[in-house]
C-alpha cells in the first residue's frame, strides 16, 4: 500500500470489493490483484494485508476455506452474508467520500 | 516449466517463520503459502534466483519488525472473536427460556443474603470460586501441552479458548470487591445495593459458566469453522 493515510483507509472495501467479484481469494492473490488492476500504482504491503483479512475475519464479514495446494494449504477468504451486506454500505460510503473530494479538489468538474 | 517450491523447501519455510517467532500453525501456514507464492513469482522473473535469496527478499518487505506485526494483530483479532463468542453465549441468558434461570438465580441468592447475609461468607465464596478457576486453568494448560506434545501444534485460538483469553483478567475482580466490601463494616447493605449485588454475582458466575464449560464444550466447532485446515492436520 502506498504510504498514505488515504489508501490505508481503504484497504478493507478494497479487500471486500475484490471478494464480491471474485468470490474467493487468498492473501498472495490478493496483492496481485490490486497490483494488477492498479498497474502497479498500488502495492498492499503483507504487513498491512494479513492482519486487515483477519481482522475482517473475527468481525464475522469474511470466513475461511482451506485447501491443498501444490503440496501445501493454502487458506481462502470470502464474504460472509453479514460480510455482502457491509460491502454494499461501505462501496457506498467510499464513493459519496470520492464524489465529495472531487468536488473540493475540482469545483469545475461538480454540477 | 515453471519452477514450484518442493516439500523440502516447505518445511525449510515452516522452520523459518518458527525462527521469526511465529509459533502458532495456524499462522504459520498462511505465511508459508503466501512466501511460496512470491517466491514462486520470483522465479519466473529469474530462474536462476536460489531459494534463500528469494526467501531473504520476500521477508524484507514484511519490514524490520519481520512477521511481529501479523502475529500481534491476528491474536488481537482473535481475541476480539472470541469476547464476541462469551458474549454471545452469555446473551442466552437473558433471553427466552434461560432467562427463567437468570432470575431465579438472582432472586435466590437475593433472599439468601437477606436472611443470612455476613461478608465472611461472601468472602469465603469468592475464594472458593477463585481457587476454582486457578485449578481449571492449569488442567486446561496441562491438556493443551499434552494435545501440543501428540500433534506439534499450536493453535492460537485453542490456547485462547483454553486459556480463557482475556477473561482470566476478570478472575481476580472478586477480589477487589471483597476488599471493597470490607469497607463497608458490618451492617447489611440495603436492598437495592443487596439486590445489585445478587445480579452482578449471578451474571459474573454466568460468564465464568460460559467460559470455563460451554465455550469449551464446543471448541471443536468453533476451532474447526475458524480453522479449517484443523481437518488436514490432526
Amino acid at each position: 500500500m502506498k504510504n498514505s493515510a488515504l489508501y490505508k483507509g481503504s484497504l478493507n472495501t478494497i479487500i471486500m470489493k475484490l471478494l464480491e467479484e471474485k468470490g474467493r481469494m487468498y492473501g498472495y492473490e490478493i496483492t496481485q490483484k490490486v497490483k494488477a488492476i492498479t498497474l502497479g500504482e498500488l502495492t498492499i504491503t503483507e504487513g498491512a494485508l494479513y492482519p486487515a483479512l483477519h481482522k475482517l475475519e473475527a468481525e464475522g464479514l469474511l470466513e475461511v476455506e482451506v485447501e491443498k495446494v501444490d503440496n501445501r494449504l493454502r487458506k481462502y477468504y470470502k464474504l460472509t452474508e453479514k460480510g455482502n451486506k457491509e460491502t454494499v454500505n461501505r462501496l457506498a460510503e467510499l464513493e459519496e467520500f470520492i464524489r465529495n473530494m472531487q468536488s473540493i479538489v475540482n469545483p469545475k468538474l461538480s454540477y | 516449466m515453471e519452477l514450484k517450491v518442493n516439500q523440502e523447501q516447505i518445511d525449510r519455510l515452516y522452520r523459518f517463520t518458527r525462527e521469526h517467532f511465529v509459533e502458532h500453525y495456524d499462522l504459520q501456514t498462511e505465511l508459508v503459502d503466501h512466501l511460496s507464492n512470491a517466491i514462486e513469482e520470483q522465479w519466473k522473473e529469474n530462474p536462476k534466483l536460489s531459494f534463500e535469496d528469494a526467501l531473504q527478499k520476500e521477508f524484507k518487505k514484511f519490514g524490520v519488525f519481520g512477521f511481529m506485526d501479523v502475529v500481534e494483530q491476528r491474536q488481537a483479532a482473535l481475541n476480539k472473536k472470541y469476547n464476541l463468542l462469551i458474549w454471545k453465549h452469555f446473551k442466552e441468558f437473558f433471553t427466552i427460556p434461560k432467562i427463567v434461570i437468570t432470575i431465579s438465580l438472582v432472586i435466590g441468592l437475593f433472599y439468601f443474603f437477606k436472611y443470612v447475609f455476613f461478608y465472611e461468607l461472601m468472602a469465603l465464596g469468592m475464594i472458593l470460586w477463585f481457587v476454582f478457576l486457578i485449578i481449571a486453568l492449569f488442567y486446561e494448560k496441562k491438556k493443551m501441552k499434552k494435545r501440543k506434545s501428540q500433534t506439534g501444534k499450536k493453535w492460537m485460538f485453542e490456547e485462547i479458548i483454553f486459556g480463557y483469553g482475556s477473561f482470566s483478567g476478570v478472575f481476580v475482580f472478586p477480589l477487589h470487591v471483597i476488599n471493597g466490601f470490607t469497607n463497608f463494616g458490618n451492617e447489611i447493605p440495603n436492598y437495592y445495593v443487596l439486590f445489585g449485588i445478587s445480579f452482578f454475582l449471578v451474571s459474573l458466575f454466568l460468564a465464568t459458566y460460559v467460559v470455563t464449560k460451554i465455550i469449551p464444550s464446543k471448541a471443536e466447532e468453533y476451532l474447526n469453522q475458524t480453522y479449517p485446515e484443523y481437518a488436514f492436520s490432526n
